[in-house]
């Protein structure tokens, strides 16, 4: 993407407004660790139940199918608030390689849920099985993974500067 | 307050490894993200909206040990990030609120909340219980996020 585009999605009447305002920076901000911290959780109890860990005394199907829309609602509101929070200053986060980083494994969450649909999709099949499938396990091993490092990925964004960059420039990135 | 004046933060490896400040936060979200997102299983089930194959009180017994896991490494990792400036955090008027707060959720879950999703309580009750456990521990996070711009 060249880089007059990313100057013009920051300079953009919402961006400007996003990122000049006390308030709206932070309250977006706040949303999107509030998506984590409502939703994030679940992501977590899912994996846990595949991998026969957590939660082993509820059925795996009422966990997965229970927790779906509710991950969804929060994925919604993290990306969402998250896409907000790039679009304001997406001239400064452009360069930065943990941003790329975290596109990439987002890239390959996409990759995971497809390759595993007929876990997820036929979970009501690992009800029946004395045993959770090494497929599944493997897709929960492999989400657990991911949703970590974005996570990781997604702070360090807050602590790379560009090279021979004045402090304050960095002063502008984190968080 | 006094106790941390005295204290020169310069030599906390929090401030001297680069990668450590980081790790600690990488903790911390993903403390409360268990620990808020377990209580929330339990409050979307107190509000009649969601997990409904389960009873509140399987729910409740279920997530305890990942709830606390997720508590133990949050309480593990603030006071870690919160050495690494201690005066700064003292004067900050949101980490004082985000702290009053955390304090209220804390004794909310474990009295209130943990009574009323273990006992069969009349569905009003339920619901209020569910919907002040989600604003206490938002207002947990917002406090969170906001020290770092008052």
């Amino acid at each position: 993407m060249p880089p007059e585009i990313v100057q013009w999605f920051q300079d953009t009447a919402l961006g400007t407004a996003i990122r000049e305002s006390a308030i709206v920076f932070p309250v977006i901000l706040s949303l999107h660790l509030t998506g984590m911290g409502l939703f994030g959780g679940m992501i977590l109890m899912t994996d846990l139940r595949l991998l026969g860990i957590a939660m082993t005394k509820r059925p795996v199907s009422d966990i997965v199918n229970g927790l779906r829309p509710w991950k969804h609602l929060g994925l919604t509101l993290t990306a969402g608030c998250g896409i907000l929070l790039l679009w304001s200053k997406a001239a400064i986060y452009y360069p930065n390689p943990y941003l790329r980083i975290k596109l990439v494994l987002f890239a390959l969450i996409i990759l995971h849920a497809l390759v595993f649909r007929s876990v997820y999709r036929n979970v009501t099949d690992l009800d029946r099985s004395p045993v959770i499938p090494g497929r599944a396990k493997l897709a929960a091993a492999l989400s657990l993974a991911l949703w970590l490092s974005v996570l990781t990925a997604g702070r360090w964004i807050g602590y790379w500067e560009p090279k021979g960059a004045p402090a304050q420039a960095a002063q502008v990135v984190v968080n | 307050m006094a106790l941390f004046l005295a204290y020169d933060p310069s030599t906390n490896p929090l401030n001297t490894n680069e990668w450590a400040f980081p790790v600690c936060e990488v903790l911390h979200i993903l403390g409360f993200a268990v620990a808020i997102g377990t209580i929330t299983m339990v409050d979307l089930r107190l509000l009649g909206i969601g997990m409904k194959k389960e009873s509140a009180a399987d729910l409740w017994r279920d997530t305890f040990p990942w709830t606390l896991a997720g508590l133990a490494l949050v309480l593990i990792s603030g006071p870690l990030i919160f050495s690494s400036d201690p005066n700064m955090y003292l004067r900050n008027a949101s980490f004082r609120f985000k702290l009053t707060m955390l304090a209220l959720a804390l004794i909310y879950n474990y009295t209130i909340h943990r009574w009323v999703a273990l006992k069969k309580a009349p569905g009003g009750l339920s619901f209020l219980t569910g919907a002040i456990s989600l604003a206490l521990w938002i207002s947990v996070v917002f406090g969170g996020i906001f020290i770092a711009f008052v």
